[in-house]
This record gives structure tokens, sequence and C-alpha cells, in this order.
């Protein structure tokens, strides 16, 4: 087995990613109630818009669009922090020999996928409503690149802020204050690119591009940034238990490492 | 050393104090009106300062903010909490004043305007970062260090988004080239707020250090009658 | 009507009258402002200047809310700081009760 530093790492996000996984699926908690909330709010956004003449439905779709998205993730990253609170399992997975990042790839990449499949559902919906929309039927593939790289982008700020947020105890109200004004920059490109779409803009592969650079910035910054923040956030211990879990943990990864 | 860094303020105030007077007579007294937006342009020379406060303010939160996590360090900490707080009210100065001179400018307090989203967006940052300080458990603390880092490198991303978006809007061009004697005015204003804000910012910065001092103090004191 | 605009008037209707010069591509005929809206025009502007120059609302709000902001802030600082010194103190008391067994090197 190899034991270069990024095969190691990609090795446990998969590994801990199947996890995550095979976890939802047990009883598909998040993927219910995100899909769930994503046909709520369409169905809001039917009764609050369908009377809207064509026209002016080609600015509004991008918007409830990604309202949508911004809604539906804060809920599902709640809940999914949520999870790992009651069981104390954050903590106790922080505490294991794996590498933090996998840790962040993991449940980025879950929160990723159950963002996908209500967008599944949104998509559609928001095509089928609105006249505007129809645009999506006609270029699935640049469409499902625009959500793709939209959805990255959000989920790599959310995980960092909903994993310090869990780490914290308490608060989720502040996941929402956060989340909100943080995901701007990302959820602007997709508006843009949304728009662009739409028109049938010719640069659209540029904007497309753009976004893609722009989830690059955002999962460095939160790869980054998720180590110190969720190290920090678990509750103070002193100087005494610190010493004795940081050994106990070099002892784990001892056993772990040299098979 | 805890001496000198108490004359810093004084001195800070001090300096500040007549710049503040020969600038108000300045702006008020010895600029000329500007032809197309009469007095209302007077405004400009507390506006655009304060605007440039925030963004400086914003910078120094996050670079402190990074020092934090990277050292543990609880100085950095209050700085960065320090700076944010100046930087809202600097935000805050701004987003009051603009709509003011856009009324009577342009006839219409908001324009829509790259650098007026990108303020507004900023300034939200910088809020939830003050929530998130004060309402946030200590535990939180490092997540806010996060934020304000977050919120520093923002600022170019908002404008290029707020740019791109605005292909589809109309724009409008805020000031023209400002002939000298304007700029005459505007060096004053602008060195005064900056030495005001910045003693401020030293109050705080040193309030919060003392409050993280003290219940530290308050700690130990327990923890010895245990 | 004041006597000087009359004769300008007249001039001006005698150009009208006259015949364009040979229209050999050369000229095109004069258009101009009459004199009358020159005037409205003139005391427009100075209408609207005289509004700009001694419009004090807007500055006054302006230059009020921000030393506002500021001041609020400064009473800010000045409390906290008030209720910092209280807790000082109180700590500094708690420190000197003869009950405490070796308090903290404070």
């Amino acid at each position: 087995m190899l034991h270069l530093a990024p095969v190691r790492l990609l090795r446990q996000s998969l590994l801990l990613l199947r996890s995550e996984l095979r976890q939802e699926l047990r009883d598909l908690e998040l993927v219910l109630t995100s899909t769930f909330f994503t046909l709520v709010v369409l169905g809001m956004f039917y009764l609050s818009f369908a009377a809207l003449e064509k026209k002016h439905t080609l600015p509004a779709v991008p918007g409830l669009l990604w309202l949508t998205v911004a809604f539906v993730g804060t809920i599902t990253l709640t809940r999914a922090f949520d999870r790992e609170r009651e069981a104390d399992t954050l903590r106790a997975l922080l505490a294991a020999p794996v590498e933090r990042l996998a840790i962040y790839v993991a449940k980025a990449g879950s929160t990723l996928l159950v963002l996908l499949v209500c967008c599944a559902l949104l998509v559609p919906g928001l095509a089928s409503m609105f006249p505007a929309g129809q645009v999506f039927w006609d270029m699935p593939l640049e469409t499902v690149a625009l959500v793709v790289l939209g959805c990255l982008g959000y989920v790599a700020i959310g995980t960092l802020f909903a994993a310090g947020l869990a780490g914290g105890g308490g608060k989720n109200m502040l996941l929402a204050v956060i989340l909100y004004p943080v995901t701007t920059p990302v959820l602007m490109f997709a508006l843009v690119t949304t728009r662009a779409l739409l028109d049938k803009n010719p640069n659209l592969p540029s904007y497309l591009g753009q976004m893609a650079a722009l989830d690059v910035i955002l999962l460095g910054l939160g790869a980054l940034l998720f180590e110190p923040v969720l190290v920090g956030a678990a509750p103070a211990r002193t100087a005494q238990a610190a010493r004795q879990h940081a050994r106990q943990s070099l002892r784990a990864a001892g056993r772990e490492e040299p098979r | 050393m805890k001496r000198k860094s108490e004359l810093v303020v004084p001195l800070l105030f001090l300096a500040a104090a007549p710049l503040v007077v020969y600038s108000v007579q300045r702006v008020f007294l010895q600029t000329p009106n500007e032809r197309t937006m009469g007095t209302a342009f007077k405004i400009f020379f507390f506006h655009v300062p304060m605007g440039w406060l925030c963004m400086l303010m914003a910078v120094i939160s996050g670079v402190a903010a990074g020092v934090q996590l990277r050292r543990r360090s609880r100085t950095a900490g209050a700085v960065a909490l320090a700076a944010a707080e100046i930087g809202f009210l600097g935000g805050l100065g701004v987003l009051l004043t603009g709509p003011i001179w856009g009324h009577a400018t342009w006839g219409t307090p908001w324009t829509g305007d790259a650098r007026q989203v990108t303020t507004a967006l900023l300034w939200l940052v910088i809020a939830a970062y003050l929530l998130l300080r004060h309402f946030g458990q200590h535990a939180s603390e490092r997540l806010a260090a996060a934020l304000a880092i977050f919120g520093a490198v923002n600022v170019p991303l908002i404008y290029y988004a707020v740019k791109l978006w605005k292909t589809t809007h109309p724009t409008t061009g805020v000031v023209a080239k400002l002939p000298p004697e304007m700029w005459a005015t505007f060096w004053p204003g602008l060195s005064a707020l900056l030495l005001v804000s910045f003693g401020l910012f030293a109050i705080r910065a040193r309030q919060l250090v003392l409050v993280g001092e003290l219940d530290e103090a308050y700690v130990r004191l327990e923890d010895s009658r245990a | 009507m004041t006597p000087i605009a009359l004769p300008v008037l007249i001039t001006g209707l005698a150009f009208e009258a006259a015949p364009a010069p040979a229209d050999n591509g050369d000229y095109e005929p004069a258009v101009g402002t009459s004199r009358e809206e020159k005037e409205i025009l003139a005391s427009l502007e100075d209408k609207a200047a005289a509004k700009t120059a001694s419009d004090y609302q807007h500055i006054v709000w302006a230059y009020g809310i921000l030393w506002a902001l500021f001041a609020a802030y400064g009473l800010f600082l000045w409390r906290r700081s008030a209720r910092l010194r209280a807790d000082v103190d109180a700590l500094r008391r708690e420190l000197d009760r003869p009950a405490a067994r070796g308090g903290p090197g404070a």
C-alpha cells in the first residue's frame, strides 16, 4: 500500500465518505428532510410567483434557484452536524488517527451529494413552473455543471462554519447568520452564470470557468482553516488532559501507521 | 512598557484635535462648492475616508484573526474584535451618508453601484462577525476568526462579482476628477479621521485584553479558594 | 418687453424673413435660441445653482450622523471602561479579604 500523503488523504476521505453515506442510507434522514424542504420552498415560490409574465421570470429564476440552495444548504448543514453533536462523534473523529482534512472532505462530499439530490428536484421543478426555465432542459450539460459548481462552492464554506459551530455547543441560529453573508460571493457568481445560461450567452464557458476558479479558492481556504478552527473549537481542556490526550492519539496513530 | 503604551492614545487624540478643527473649517469655509453638486459635495470629505476606514479595518481584522489562529494569541483576538467594531462603525457611516449624498446629487439614494453593494455586503460580514463574537460561546472565538479571514478575502471577490452582476444594470459614475484644492481638504480630513479611529481602536483593544486578563484572574481566584 | 428686445426681435424676424442665400450646399439655415428662451434658461440655471449652493439639509444630516456615530461609540467605550474599573476594584477587594488563603499573584 502506498503511504504518500495525498494517497492516504484520498483513501481516508473515501473511507469516511462511505461511512457517512452508509449512515445516511440507514434512515435517509438528511435526504428526506432536505428534499421535502425543497419541495415546500418550490411550492411557496410557485404560489408567490406563478402570476409573473415570462419576461419577468427571466431575472427571477436564477434568484429562486440559488435562494433555495441557500435555504436548503443551511438546513442540511445544521441537521448534519446536529447529528454529530448529539452522539458527540465529531470529537471522537477528531481524536481518531485520521487526517483532519479527510474529515472536511468527507463531510463536504456528503453534504454536496444531499444538495445535488435536492437540485435534481429543484431544477426540473423550476424549469417546468416558469417558462424562462425551459433553457435548463435545452442545455442539460451546462445546467449540471452550473449546479455542481455552485453547490460545491457553497458547501466548501458551509462545512467549515457548520463544523466549527457544532464544536461550540448550541446556538444554531448563528449558522444562518454567518452563512448568508459569507456565501454571497459564490451565490452572486452563480446568479450571474445562471443568468448567462438563461440568456444563452456565448460567454457561458468563461463564466463557468470563473466559478470553478472561485470554488478552488474557497475549497483551499476551507481546507486551510478547518483544522485550526475545529481543534480550537473543542471545549477547553486543562493542559494536563490535553497532554494525556495527545499522548493517547500519538500512540493510536503509531499503532495504525506501520502496517 | 506599560507606561509607554498608555501614552499612545492621548498622543493620537492630541495630534487629531487640531487636524479635526482644521479639516472642518476647510470643508465648510474654505473649499468652494463643487459646480454641479453644490454643498452636498462636502459630504465627500468624510464619506470617502469612512469607506477607506471600513476596508482598512476589515483587512486589519482579517490579518489579526489569522495571527490569532496561528499563534493562539489572545491579544490578536482582541485586536481583531476591536478592528471589526471600528470597521462596523465606519461601514455604518458610509452606508448612511452615501444615500444622503446620492439623494442630493442623483436624486436617488441607492444606485446599486458596485462599490455600494460591495460595502454593504462587507458590512454584513463584519456584523455577522460581531454577532458571533458576542453571542457565540468562548469556543466559537476561533470560528469567528475564520469568519474575519473570509470577510477580508471576500472583499475583492464581491467587488468583482458585483461588477459582473452589474453588466445587466445601469452604471453611474461617482466622482469625476477632483481639482487640487479639493484634495488639499481631503487629506487633513482623512488623517483626522484615521487618528481618531486608531485612538478609539487602541482604547478598545486594551479594554478587551483587560477583560480577558480579568476573567483569567477571577478563574484563578476561584481555583485558589476551592 | 424691454426696449432693447424689440429691435433684436425685429432683426431676428428680418433674418428669418430674408431669403436664404443661394443654396449650393455651403450654407445651412441658422438655428438659435430666442432671447426669451435664453433668459428663462439663465434664470433656471441661477435657481438651480442657488439651490445646490444653499442646500444645507443634506450636509447637516450627513455630518450629524457621522459625528453622532463616533460620539455614541465613545460613550460606549467610556461606559465599558467604567464597568471594567469597577470589576478590577471588586477583584482587588476580594483579594484583600483576610479570609483569602494565598490568592493568585495578581
